[in-house]
């Protein structure tokens, strides 16, 4: 026996969910299937991609992270009102605005890791905290930066996508690399799975999930600076509710709540899928309440999809 | 496991359809409209705010019924956002629209600068854009070098015409609390501030000014505090009417329901009942489920005769008890 | 064996399988109104005895009869409907309901499920004043309680109901002794109105003092019941000890470890209540044994010594210094950064990622050197070190990459120490390293520690079977109560003195 290939069947059947979810669209809208909504739709998700690569990380190692809506809101105004308020340079203001991301998962995941506390209530706690912060940074204003910033959100010239998606895109994949082919990554799943064994193994877990919760915050504020270049404006109110999704785009991608599994790869088809669901939807003016209805009913669907993904993947291997 | 799979998959599609066909007949409509004739009718978008907000439906619900009656002159789609302040939902409906090549978007924006420059790529792209009911900061237009009708009510005349009708029952000196909307909102400030003209008029003290971000719940909780904070307290403005429920449930629970005085903003059907009963003392009619009809009825016009948008006030009458009768 | 008028339970021969026979072809006989010491050393199946009896376990052959009837319990409700009942060794209290609640928990509301708390204070202070604790208010909550207190109202609520037989496994571990007292008359007035009891300890004084009769059990079978007046220590221990399979200790040792030089030492040891002032010295090249009974501190001592747990006080110190510097290892880390390795006595809990491959299980603790740039994982050579190893220590797998939890116990104790044994530490720990495993297997794990000890590493080895103990260790330490009970040469070591060690401190007067 030889090294494995890992090949990609896991991801199939995601991948067969997106497919017909735009096949579906494509027949019931003329303009679903066009170069512009699909430009349109993936030059939304940067912030949502990478704010659910890091929950990604904190579920693989068994937390959870409610705060990162609060904090990606929060990194955006810090951002926000060093450009509009303190005219500081766009790219000194960025910087300041990761390091307020990184800052709140460093604290996060200390206290919660050197504590011994659930992530869950210290990152409830965050949240809020996140959250006044960034009303009490913008005055509960949105700022509004306009030219500045618009350059991370604007498509660019020649290929049609933003620079924030090529940026979350290439997150994702060194996220993924990390993930897979790093002492980290294999720390994070043994982590996840018996924190006590890899303690007994002689590794510090704590400081290893300070790490992870450090980048979860860290693309938090990347996040916002993404969000920031789509709105180009700093919304104190944004990203309310944002860590649901992203908890759901990462458990449609078959990461499991109890830590130990996971793959970022597959966290991205699960934004792709939540995106093409709203964009479609939208397209087809659907009433809200059918739209809450729907895309509940396919985020349960696609999780039970995953149930049977297992198998199937072990039977196409052997095909293979 | 094959099967199972196929039956996931079948199942997942059927629910999907039957739930979209319950909806509106749009789509369909749309196909059939779009391929057949020449002369093609607009196609309308109408981005709400949230669509889980009565004043919001009503206002789609007018849109929609007008569609049916003018079939021939255009076409709908309406959308709405999850909350009240999520912008980047707001500015992805919009994109979208645009990729659906629309020919007008009438848009009640969340923000009253963060959704213009979406609305200025629309107008680039040669989609006439209609702003109602809240209205788009006019600085950053004029910065921006552009220019969108904004057609609706005058919130300022608005209040402040609710706000004398308050200070007739009060006298001067008297103490009152605002409760404004979200802070960054073009309509809470101009609320707020018809609410100030009126009391700075009739020379009554407003002790307290604060926001509950257009929510109920958030509303109750900020009127208890100020009703345990001045027991003096003669009446409260809310901006809009969950705000004024809102306040209403907390000046009951402090049992001081015949010393404070509520109103609102809005006229949503709860709101009537309270003005009925007594609970509430106004609130204000801006027709609300008109005004997305406003909107389009102009955007319409626009089209047709190509001339230069201004903006069009929409009327606001005063809602009484004398009124509902 | 015949039954009479007075006998409450009798079984016979009877079996029971779990990896290994436990219990084989025992018969037992338990009469009305007596108290029934039941002794033996570790694995004798005492405990396996009194699970099936409680419903807990089911008999893989052989017949009971309970008040005549045959009596063959699916689980423990059916146990306690026949009147049977046993009092867990573990407590099964909700810390966080009163003492009322726990007391009438199985009862706790009328047939629409709503509390009386009237009447339930009522029955709880009956039970109180039952086990002396009438001082206490109904409405304390559980959790303000000693250990102790706890314990008595963990056996008020079992007699709280109507019982006829009762099993108490080690009821006095945490009691004061008025405490026992109290206990003893109640169980004693249990008897009086005819309840059958088995009475589970080590404590030899107290058997003395409370039960009528005695029965031994080793390996499985009753070797012998006896009236408590007719029988002394040394006789019990005599029948505990049964004989040792000579042949274990044909298994090539280094002879002269006496003369190698000490590798480290241990040092006025504590972590109350666990152990207490243990100190020993371990040489390079031999393997020290550590016997005694189950919960004896044996694994806390080991914990302690590695940093899984933290010593209170004492210390450890190094040969590769001179015994200069005094450590108390405070993490995992600490301990293996002073050159300890630690397989774990509950592998499946504190050991493994049963989830995660044979591969992932075996490299985990040296990950880091497996790193090309950048902590990158080098995968081919983890892959290489990882068979290896496995190929080394006859791990049967079918993919490295499957998960462990498929593989047999055996592999999966190879895979932990096969983790250990790649971090190439001076100091090796094993609790229990044959838990779990065939005959096979076991005889492997032995080699593997004989191997290491001749590569001149200092090895300890706590075990509860004795036969391990004679078979893999140079020297042999006895803990008892938490307390070092003698040093033993394997060689000359009888079982009698084994047991007569590791149950020393059990004794109040030894205390």
């Amino acid at each position: 026996m030889s090294k494995k290939i890992n090949l990609p069947w896991n991801s199939l059947g995601l991948i067969g969910v997106l497919i017909v979810l735009v096949l579906f669209f494509s027949l019931m809208s003329d303009y679903f299937f066009s170069t512009v909504t699909f430009r349109t739709l993936v030059n939304q998700i940067p912030a949502l991609t990478v704010i659910a690569v890091g929950m990604t990380y904190v579920l693989l190692v068994a937390g959870i992270d409610l705060s990162v809506g609060s904090v990606m809101a929060l990194s955006a105004a810090v951002v926000g009102v060093l450009i509009v308020d303190f005219n500081l340079p766009v790219v000194i203001a960025i910087v300041a605005g990761l390091f307020v991301g990184l800052s709140f998962g460093v604290a996060s995941g200390f206290v919660s890791a050197h504590w011994k506390i659930p992530s869950f209530v210290v990152t409830l706690g965050v949240l809020e905290i996140a959250r006044g912060g960034a009303y009490l940074v913008t005055s509960s204003e949105t700022k509004y930066i306009g030219d500045p910033i618009a350059f991370i959100g604007s498509p660019v010239p020649g290929i049609g996508v933003s620079a924030a998606l090529i940026m979350a895109v290439a997150v994702v994949i060194f996220a993924q690399w990390l993930l897979s082919k790093t002492v980290f990554g294999r720390y994070m799943i043994a982590i996840g799975t018996n924190e006590e064994a890899v303690r007994l193994a002689g590794i510090n877990p704590v400081k290893w999930k300070v790490a992870v919760f450090a980048i979860a915050g860290l693309l938090a504020g990347l996040g916002g600076v993404f969000q920031l270049g789509y709105l180009q404006s700093a919304d104190p109110n944004a990203g309310i509710g944002l860590e649901l999704s992203a908890i759901a785009a990462v458990v449609i991608g078959g990461t499991s709540l109890s830590g130990g599994r996971g793959s970022v790869v597959n966290s991205f088809f699960g934004v792709l899928i939540i995106a093409v669901m709203q964009t479609g939807l939208a397209q087809l003016g659907v009433s809200e309440s059918s739209k809450r209805i729907i895309t509940g009913l396919v985020i349960i669907a696609a999780v039970l999809f995953d149930q049977y993904r297992e198998p199937l993947a072990k039977k196409l291997n052997r095909i293979a | 496991m094959g099967l199972k799979q196929l039956l996931t998959r079948a199942g997942f599609l059927i629910t999907l359809g039957l739930l979209s066909a319950c909806d509106s007949g749009t789509p369909a409509a749309n196909q059939e409209a779009t391929t057949s004739s020449e002369d093609k009718p607009a196609r309308v978008a109408l981005v709400m705010k949230s669509l889980a907000n009565e004043f919001f439906i009503n206002m789609a619900n007018g849109a929609e019924t007008h569609q049916k009656d003018n079939a021939d002159k255009y076409e709908l789609i309406v959308n709405g956002i999850r909350n009240e302040s999520d912008l980047a939902q707001q500015v992805s409906l919009i994109e979208q629209m645009m990729a659906t090549q629309v020919d007008v978007i009438v848009v009640a924006p969340a923000d009253s600068k963060s959704i213009l420059p979406v609305a200025k790529r629309a107008i680039d792209q040669g989609i006439t854009v209609i702003n109602i009911d809240n209205k788009f900061d006019q600085e950053l237009m004029a910065k921006m070098g552009v220019s969108i009708p904004f057609v609706g009510p005058d919130n300022r005349a608005g209040a402040r015409k609710i706000g004398e009708y308050l200070a007739q029952q009060l006298t001067a000196g008297d103490q009152v609390a605002i409760i404004g909307g979200i802070p960054g909102a073009f309509n809470a400030q101009q609320r707020q501030a018809g609410f100030e003209d009126a009391m700075t008029a009739a020379d009554i003290n407003v002790v307290s000014i604060q926001a509950a971000d257009w929510e109920q719940a958030k509303a109750a909780t900020i009127a208890a505090a100020i009703l345990s904070e001045n027991p003096e307290l003669k009446a409260i403005l809310a901006a809009n009417d969950s705000m004024a429920l809102g306040a209403v449930a907390a000046v009951r629970q402090a049992g001081r329901s015949d010393d404070v005085l509520v109103v609102g903003f809005d006229n949503i059907s709860a709101a009537q009942d309270m003005v009925k009963n007594g609970s509430m003392l106004a609130t204000a009619e801006q027709y609300g489920d008109q005004l997305a009809v406003f909107g389009i009825e102009y955007a319409l016009q626009i089209l047709e005769s190509g001339q230069s948008p201004e903006d069009k006030n929409t009327p606001v009458d005063l809602v009484t008890q004398e009124s509902l009768q | 064996m015949q039954n009479s008028a007075s006998t409450l339970l009798s079984v016979h021969d009877l079996d029971k399988t779990f990896a290994v026979p436990v219990l084989k072809q025992l018969n037992f006989e338990l009469k009305r109104g007596e108290i029934h010491a039941l002794m033996g050393s570790n694995g004798a199946g005492k405990s396996t005895l009194c699970n099936i009896i409680a419903g807990v376990h089911q008999a893989t052959a052989g017949s009971m009869q309970f008040l005549g009837n045959d009596y063959r319990p699916e689980n423990v409700n059916a146990a306690e409907t026949s009147g049977v009942r046993m009092v867990m060794q573990e407590l099964n209290l909700f810390p966080t309901l009163s003492i009322a609640e726990n007391l009438c928990f199985k009862h706790l509301g009328n047939k629409f499920g709503v509390i009386d708390k009237q009447r339930l204070n009522q029955k709880a202070e009956a039970l109180l004043t039952l086990v002396g604790l009438d001082d206490l208010s109904p409405d304390t909550p559980m959790a303000e309680l000693g250990v102790g207190k706890q314990q008595l109202i963990e056996i008020a609520s079992v007699i709280s109901e109507p019982t006829q037989l009762l099993i108490v496994d080690e009821p006095t571990a945490a009691l004061t002794d008025p405490q026992i007292d109290l206990l003893f008359n109640e169980l004693n007035r249990l008897k009086e109105s005819g309840v059958g009891i088995i009475y589970i300890s080590h404590r030899m004084d107290e058997i003395q003092r409370i039960a009528d009769r005695v029965s031994i059990l080793r390996d499985g079978q009753l070797v012998a019941t006896e009236n408590i007046a007719d029988i002394d220590v040394d006789t019990i221990v005599n029948l505990m000890a049964g004989s040792v399979d000579e042949s274990a200790k044909t298994i090539t040792k280094n002879n002269n470890t006496g003369t190698h030089p000490v590798a480290f030492t241990v040092n006025q040891f504590t972590r109350a209540p666990a152990f207490n002032d243990i100190s020993f010295d371990v040489k390079s090249g031999e393997v020290l044994g550590i016997g005694g009974l189950i919960g004896s501190g044996r694994t806390e001592l080991l914990r302690a010594m590695f940093g899984a747990d933290v010593a209170s006080s004492g210390f450890l110190s190094f040969a590769n210094d001179n015994f200069q510097q005094k450590v108390t290892p405070k993490t995992p880390i600490d301990g293996i950064k002073a050159g300890i390795g630690l397989v774990v006595e509950d592998r499946k809990s504190q050991g493994l990622l049963l989830q995660g491959s044979l591969l992932s299980n075996i490299s985990l603790s040296i990950l880091p050197k497996l790193t090309r740039f950048f902590g990158v994982t080098n995968n081919s050579q983890e892959h290489e070190l990882a068979m290896d190893i496995a190929k080394r220590l006859a791990i049967k797998y079918d993919d490295i990459y499957a998960p462990i939890s498929q593989l047999s116990g055996g592999n999966q104790q190879k895979a932990l120490i096969a983790r250990w044994l790649l971090k190439d530490l001076p100091i090796l720990l094993f609790d229990e390293p044959s838990r779990g495993v065939d005959a096979r297997a076991k005889a492997l794990i032995h080699d593997l520690i004989r191997e290491q000890a001749a590569l001149g590493k200092a090895v300890v080895v706590v075990s509860s079977e004795t036969q391990e103990l004679m078979t893999v260790s140079d020297r042999i330490l006895v803990l008892s109560n938490g307390r070092l009970a003698g040093e033993f040469d394997p060689e000359t070591l009888t079982e009698e003195q084994l047991l007569e060690a590791s149950f020393r401190y059990y004794s109040a007067s030894n205390q």
